[in-house]
């Protein structure tokens, strides 16, 4: 019978478990991501990259096919942690594009007409909720970070061989934990502006002045006062370090790998709090 | 028969801030499965909200305890949420976002099953009257329309439970009296409770078997409308013409009390299961004429007012007010 011409009737079928119901926002949201060109134009731009690093991997692998360019050249061609630190730092400013593009719809909405309330009156926390929102970015940026990063790694075990593998295993390692660690910290510093910051492009140019202005400031203090931890305040400086830690790569002077590692442990843990603070059904005025 | 009471509330206090918001309200409200609907009832800033958004789990209960169809608020918070339908009073949207997707959305949140979601939407939004605009964006409606959406999201799981905050505010009379149709509907044919939460008495008066009024963060009285109407319909005002000179002494004989107030009116009390066929008998056989006959009864309005001055004499008067008195406050 058609929908139109039905009464009520009061639904008591079986219900969905508790993931199934996290993935609800999650999935309408990656729909609605998908439907901007911009986002799509922008997944598609992030790729280029990504595909110049497996033909650098494929001929690193065929050295026969550059016969005639010069030792220097072919020592250039060589799969390290280098490559993957360039790989993840070009990625990783893609990601923080597409994080402004795609996500500036996420909480915003939710906020501006108190949909919150109706969200939290169903058997979903705050923590669901903060969780289900970081999953539509981790979804996305994965798709631009980590997923190409490991695929390359994949490939290159696959050209160069098991004992290559066996020496290199942290670098796939490196490449997963650190462009992760990435997108949970700009993922979390982009929902927090958006959940402060009504106007949308005041919001959009915190998370730009988050991620460049904070580090131009801070390698600033760090030069001015001859000091060091300046650098804990500035999130590219601190992911960048561990980058280097990860994939094995002697960083250049500066906070130690363990400063950083605490200091993104409070990074993340400050930005959840204050998130949490924020995304309340009610607020209260005492 | 042993019944689970919809809302009991035991010294339920909530703190806000500095203020204590909800100060030691304890009742046992309906019963659950009954489809039973219970008016909340006070003046501004009473603390009505605050109590419904305390059983939603939104507030802390800062001492005693609530329990929501036998469920605990704050350890089975969760249980109690899949188990409700929850209206709120303020606007509760995503403007850029079509009715029908959002209720898939909200439906879904509530677990149903993605295609089950999507047909209850399109059916509960025909049934609220919103079918024709089920596909245009929240944003773009009236504010009649989105007070009907509001109630579609919260019924489109089903619930056992339905909390609406101020359904009717913002309604023309027709919107009014169709989503009072409608909470009618939900708990009569339904069997859902209800519980509404209004500040116009009418609306309470017109949908609710039970009402409990709050001031200042008290209970101040707790009613069983059905009784109370039955109770008040002994109440009898009557105008006669002739001599009625006997009309008291043959009242009197039946147990009632008649009160003649002179030109032929009386005030009259009957006496527990008496009716109104022996007052018909009885000024037929003292060859009165009826011109006026009412079933006198204290509207809602009436028991609230005196709800709430009675707290206020009862301040003034005695400070000290034993606990009991204060909480239950029957009339």
């Amino acid at each position: 019978m058609a929908v139109y011409r039905r009464g009520y009737d009061r639904y008591q079928g079986p219900i969905t478990g508790r993931l199934s119901r996290l993935l609800v926002l999650p999935k309408y949201s990656w729909h609605r991501v998908l439907q901007q060109r911009l986002v799509v134009s922008l997944l598609v731009g992030a790729m280029f990259y990504p595909l110049g690093c497996i033909g650098f991997v494929y001929l690193s692998n065929h050295t026969e096919l550059l016969l005639n360019f010069d030792s220097g050249f072919k020592e250039f061609l060589q799969i390290d942690g280098n490559f993957f630190l360039i790989f993840m730092n070009v990625q990783g400013v893609f990601a923080i594009i597409l994080t402004i593009v795609s996500g500036r719809n996420l909480i915003a909405p939710d906020l501006s007409n108190g949909a919150l309330q109706l969200y939290f009156s169903r058997p979903l926390s705050r923590a669901e909720y903060v969780l289900a929102r970081l999953l539509v970015l981790l979804g996305l940026l994965s798709l631009i970070t980590w997923i190409p990063g490991v695929l390359i790694f994949s490939l290159q075990s696959g050209m160069a061989g098991w004992s290559w593998f066996a020496q290199n295993w942290n670098l796939g390692l490196g490449v997963f934990i650190g462009s992760m660690l990435w997108i949970l910290l700009i993922s979390l510093i982009a929902l927090t502006c958006w959940a402060y910051i009504r106007r949308k492009i005041m919001a959009e140019a915190s998370i730009l002045g988050v991620f460049f202005v904070l580090n131009a400031v801070a390698r600033i203090f760090n030069d001015v006062l001859g000091v060091t931890w300046a650098s804990f305040f500035n999130p590219r400086q601190v992911i960048d370090r561990i980058w280097n830690g990860l994939l094995g790569i002697t960083p250049e002077s500066g906070p130690t790998v363990l400063g950083c590692w605490v200091a993104v442990v409070v990074m993340t843990a400050v930005l959840l709090m204050v998130l949490r603070r924020k995304l309340r059904p009610v607020e209260v005025i005492s | 028969m042993h019944t689970t009471p919809i809302i009991e509330l035991q010294d339920l206090r909530v703190r806000l801030g500095r203020r204590e918001i909800l100060q030691g309200i304890s009742c046992r409200l309906g019963a659950s499965g009954t489809g039973k609907a219970i008016g909340l009832l006070g003046p501004n800033g009473a603390g009505k909200s605050t109590l419904i958004l305390t059983l939603l789990g939104f507030h802390k209960i800062s001492a005693g305890s609530a329990r929501v169809l036998g469920l605990d608020c704050l350890s089975h918070s969760r249980e109690i949420k899949a188990r409700i339908g929850y209206m709120p009073e303020n606007e509760a949207f995503i403007a850029d976002m079509t009715a029908v997707h959002f209720l898939r959305i909200m439906g879904e949140l509530s677990g149903l099953p993605h295609r089950i979601a999507l047909e209850k939407a399109h059916e509960v939004l025909f049934h609220v009257g919103l079918g024709e605009a089920r596909y245009r964006t929240l944003g773009t409606y009236s504010l009649g329309m989105k007070q009907m959406a509001k109630l579609a999201q919260s019924i489109l799981h089903g619930p056992e439970l339905l909390i609406l905050d101020e359904p009717t505010n913002g309604l023309d009379p027709a919107a009014r009296l169709r989503m009072l149709k409608l909470i009618r509907e939900m708990k009569e044919e339904h069997n859902m409770n209800v519980v509404l939460c209004s500040h116009l008495l009418r609306d309470v008066e017109e949908v609710c078997d039970e009402v409990i009024i709050l001031n200042e963060g008290r209970l101040v009285h707790q009613a069983n409308l059905e009784e109370e109407r039955h109770t008040n319909r002994r109440f009898i005002e009557l105008e006669v013409t002739g001599d009625d000179g006997e009309l008291a002494d043959a009242l009197q004989e039946q147990g009632a009390e008649g009160v003649n107030e002179g030109g032929g009116r009386w005030r009259i009390v009957f006496p527990p299961g008496m009716e109104l066929d022996v007052l018909w008998q009885l000024v037929a056989r003292q060859n009165l004429a009826i011109h006026h006959l009412t079933h006198r009864r204290d509207s809602l309005e009436e028991i609230f007012l005196k709800a709430v001055g009675h707290l206020e004499r009862s301040e003034k008067s005695t400070p000290e007010l034993p606990e009991k008195e204060t909480i239950d406050g029957r009339l």
